[in-house]
């Protein structure tokens, strides 16, 4: 494996500092993640998966400590270009999907898309391709919350990828699949890192 | 380019995805708005209107008043006042109210010497002799006659009379001649059984138009039971009746902008969880702020720009289309308008602007403003709600 494309240094993260209900999150954590493969985070409940996840993902920043994304600190990057960072790189499939409802399958895909220069023909072609992989073709106006957790899971999965990442951050994919569904989504991750990332 | 079309692009399909919500809101909105419209376009037609009059209205007009009440002017009252220096052309008008108990309207009948006058014929002639006249397009219609048809009046001494309808009158303003029955001098003072020597008052035109205070005043000396009204007091009066800011004009273009601001503030404090989430969610999956900011403007200006749109088009047609129905109740006391009356369809482009300034803005700002606090919160907050 190369050396680490993301490093985190010295992370700390409080949320609410200084009111009377601070909490400490992540205490003085330093974690390399290597490019190429699959890493795991695991910790009881609580320990602050998530929080690590969303600071190395940069959609926060940590009170103090670093974040290096291919040698490049993030933290103090201004927004936009913390914005630009996040587009570029990450892809994310989150525990609760955070898919928006009421939208269609395929505009839920292709949310990542809207506010960048892709032209809307290129759009319809990667969702096409992107739905055909993922096995919801014939879904695509379906509104997402008329669909099984597993296709809604795949639904994720289709949007964290539609951006062609460099990175799959994943919190907890499984935690709502049965074992059958869990079991397809490893393989699938698998099979993402085999392929040399998206 | 191409990004932005695809926010709008996003912004309608997120606005279709919350149809119901979003109808409600244009429907509220669209009322709101036609009701600011009908009161700014009554009241600016009103006032085209009273200019339209305005132009044709004589410098001063003189009056004779008996106890304080408007009484008929002797004709050497005339005589002086064009012995005054400075005043101009001096004309005794006979006219007065005429009730019509069978249409229940109000007419206005004047007479004419035969002269040109400032309005415009649509067919026809001006009355020349007894038995003859020229009406009002207004009274043409309620009285369901036209130039070669007849009309008859019942004048002081109770007996009907017969009149050849010989034109019937077009003017800039409706308003102007909607109720108008054009007779000759002669005949008014016959008709209203005028003693001889006398009219219903003096029409003057003034040189200097500065001096129009000082001729009213030198014609106030010369006859101390005279009422000297200047065309400045008739614009004032016009005003206090037509204008936006007085009576019942103001209670309704009130209410409708109070109704506004409850919308407006409604949106303004609350964003509901869910638009929240989403804005984490768009933001987490790649958005910029800016971004977020755009597809809320875009919301925003599609919501109240269709209102302002269908609320304006709506103003209008309730004005100019469906005679003010719901507003012309407000000034029928004024009873020159008690026929049925048209105004004249008139869109003024500043009046469009404030109505747009005043409505799309303050909406957009209500929905970006929000949105713009959820926005720059980290999207992590956002979605940890």
């Amino acid at each position: 494996m190369d050396k680490a494309y993301i490093s985190a240094r010295n992370v700390r993260k409080v949320y609410n500092p200084g009111k009377p209900d601070e909490m400490v999150a992540l205490h003085d954590i330093s974690v390399d993640i290597p490019r190429g493969g699959m890493t795991i985070l695991k910790g009881p409940s609580g320990s602050g998966k998530t929080s690590l996840l969303s600071a190395i993902a940069c959609m926060s920043r940590p009170t103090e400590g670093r974040i290096l994304i291919e040698g490049r600190d993030v933290v103090k990057l201004p927004e936009r270009f913390l914005t630009d960072v996040r587009r570029s790189t990450f892809g994310f499939v989150f525990q609760q999907f955070h898919l928006i409802r009421n939208l269609s399958v395929r505009d839920n895909i292709l949310l990542p898309l809207y506010p960048t220069a892709v032209m809307p023909s290129a759009m319809k072609k990667k969702s096409v391709e992107i739905m055909a992989r993922f096995s919801l073709a014939g879904k695509e106006n379906l509104k997402v919350k008329n669909l099984s957790g597993g296709e809604q899971q795949r639904v994720a999965i289709a949007r964290a990828l539609i951006n062609d990442p460099k990175v799959i951050v994943a919190d907890e994919p499984t935690a709502h699949l049965d074992r059958k569904l869990a079991a397809e989504f490893m393989d699938m991750l698998t099979s993402l890192c085999a392929e040399g990332g998206p | 380019m191409i990004k932005h079309l695809k926010i709008i692009d996003y912004a309608l399909t997120s606005l279709g995805r919350r149809k119901y919500k979003s109808l409600a809101i244009i429907t509220a909105f669209t009322v709101v708005v036609s009701a600011l419209a009908s009161i700014l376009l009554f009241s600016r037609a009103l006032q085209t209107e009273a200019a339209y009059i305005l132009d044709s209205a004589p410098d001063l007009i003189v009056q004779r008043t008996v106890g304080g009440r408007h009484d008929l002017i002797p004709l050497e009252y005339s005589e002086k006042i064009k012995k005054i220096p400075g005043i101009g052309t001096v004309s005794e008008r006979y006219w007065g109210y005429y009730y019509d108990p069978l249409t229940r309207a109000n007419y206005t009948i004047l007479g004419t010497d035969g002269n040109e006058t400032p309005l415009e014929l649509l067919e026809g002639r001006l009355p020349a002799a007894a038995g003859e006249c020229a009406v009002g397009a207004g009274v043409a219609a309620i009285k369901r006659t036209g130039a070669g048809g007849e009309l008859i009046l019942v004048d002081s001494s109770n007996t009907g009379v017969l009149y050849e309808v010989v034109g019937v009158f077009r003017a800039d303003s409706s308003l102007l001649t909607n109720d108008l029955i054009l007779l000759p001098n002669e005949v008014v003072v016959d008709f209203f059984g005028y003693p001889p020597g006398m009219a219903t008052d003096v029409a003057v035109q003034v040189y200097n138009k500065n001096e129009l205070q000082t001729a009213a005043a030198k014609v106030k000396r010369l006859l101390p039971d005279s009422r000297p009204i200047t065309k400045a007091e008739i614009v004032r009066t016009y005003e206090m009746v037509f204008n936006w800011r007085s009576g019942m004009m103001m209670t309704v273009f009130s209410a409708a902008v109070i109704a506004f601001c409850i919308l407006a503030w409604d949106k303004a404090t609350g964003i509901s969880a869910d638009e929240k989430q989403e804005i984490g969610i768009l933001k987490a999956i790649g958005w910029d702020t800016s971004e977020v900011l755009a597809l809320k403007f875009w919301e925003g200006l599609i919501i109240s720009l269709t209102s302002f749109l269908l609320g304006t088009l709506a103003g209008y047609l309730h004005i100019f289309v469906f005679n003010a129905f719901l507003l012309a109740p407000v000034i029928k006391g004024w009873s020159v308008v008690f026929p049925d009356f048209h105004l004249t369809p008139h869109l003024d482009p500043y009046l469009v602007f404030t109505l747009a300034f005043l409505t799309v803005t303050p909406y957009v700002a209500s929905t970006v403003i929000p949105a713009w606090k959820a926005a720059i919160t980290d999207p992590e907050t956002i979605m940890r709600g």
